[in-house]
């Protein structure tokens, strides 16, 4: 194999890094996309002998938004083994213990379930806050977009900013607006 | 292939263990430019008189003078034996040998296991994993994680907002309103300046 023939393959089948910021976004949609990236199914040479997958970089795990009901509703279910080992966690209560978890759980369960799944996992890294290590940082070279733009609140606005926001009408000068 | 139909059901990776996988080849790449017949001998065995070999014997009298006259590279055994059930010897130009039973088969199905044998390379039959197959994959090369990405990517400091943020697809009502508003205020401010 010449040097060109060479290097052609390690460009082809090189490991790219991509970085996903979970800031408010939906974990179980997330999972359906960032399956793709670690199992490869993203890259037209993609073949399920063909190991391709690519690492992704989750940050701000902690800061995750549930849909509707689901950090009261929805249950983990684990089971030590032992009689009576059988133990039901809710998601918030999941989240407190480890604010990883809920995102390593959801891509786990999306994952096709085969001997590759632990593998695929392996190319996973989540980070509960946006600090990542600067050996993880320097080999990142793309950022998946998020799926739902994050809403501003009211108290991350200057004041200048919420001055100029037009008015509808102005209330009465002797209107007391009630707390 | 009598064999086969024995074997109890088993995944395609039992099978290929067994059988073995190959991708689609041909044998000194023949067919493109020229064509080189592979099978060089045939041999229909049969019985003169069983009612096994009917079918056999009512190929060879009609049958087999076409085939022979289309293939004239092929060599046509014909080989009556007493009390034997009829078969289909093929040889191939590389060594290999398929032996087929005809027992009790019409001469219609006999027509059509000659056209298989006659097309075969000799080579054995292994599950294809690929239909497809090329020698020169690509002209342009192959892909790359890199091709038709955003040169800003390989600079940009990651986490990067503008490369995280959802993309914006037209505006939204608020935004409509505020342009709105200061149009507005630009049309007014000018009224007020020409009345002064």
């Amino acid at each position: 194999m010449s040097a060109i023939r060479r290097v052609q393959q390690w460009a082809t089948f090189g490991r790219m890094w991509y970085l996903y910021d979970a800031k408010w976004q939906n974990p179980f949609d997330s999972a359906d996309k960032i399956k793709e990236y670690i199992s490869g199914t993203h890259k037209p040479i993609y073949h399920p002998l063909n190991d391709c997958g690519d690492h992704v970089v989750v940050i701000n795990s902690r800061h995750i938004a549930l849909p509707g009901m689901e950090w009261e509703r929805r249950v983990y279910f684990h089971h030590t083994g032992y009689p009576g080992g059988a133990s039901w966690t809710l998601a918030w209560e999941l989240h407190r213990k480890d604010p990883t978890l809920v995102v390593r759980k959801a891509v786990y369960s999306k994952l096709d379930k085969n001997l590759l799944r632990r593998g695929k996992m392996a190319r996973l890294h989540i980070f509960a806050d946006d600090e990542v290590p600067n050996s993880i940082l320097e080999n990142l070279s793309g950022q998946i977009r998020q799926l739902r733009a994050v809403p501003k609140r009211l108290d991350h606005y200057t004041d200048e900013e919420i001055k100029s926001f037009p008015r509808i009408f102005d209330w009465p000068k002797d209107y007391v607006i009630p707390n | 292939m009598c064999l086969l139909w024995n074997l109890p059901k088993m995944s395609s990776r039992t099978w290929s263990l067994f059988w073995g996988s190959r991708f689609v080849k041909t044998p000194l790449q023949n067919g493109i430019g020229r064509y080189v017949q592979q099978l060089q001998r045939i041999t229909l065995k049969f019985c003169k008189t069983h009612g096994g070999s009917q079918g056999m014997r009512d190929y060879i009298e009609k049958e087999l003078i076409h085939f022979a006259k289309e293939n004239p590279g092929v060599v046509v055994y014909v080989k009556p034996r007493r009390h034997r059930s009829p078969c289909l010897k093929a040889e191939y130009l590389n060594g290999g040998e398929e032996y087929i039973s005809m027992h009790r088969l019409p001469a219609d199905d006999i027509v059509r296991w000659m056209a298989y044998l006659r097309g075969r390379s000799g080579y054995p039959t292994d599950r294809i994993r690929k239909d497809q197959h090329t020698d020169h994959p690509s002209i342009q090369g192959p892909w790359t994680p890199w091709l038709h990405r955003d040169p800003q990517t390989n600079v940009a400091q990651y986490p990067n907002e503008d490369l995280s943020c959802v993309e914006v697809m037209g505006r939204s009502a608020t935004e409509e309103l505020r342009e709105m508003f200061k149009k507005q205020k630009l049309v007014s401010s000018y009224k007020r300046s020409v009345e002064s």
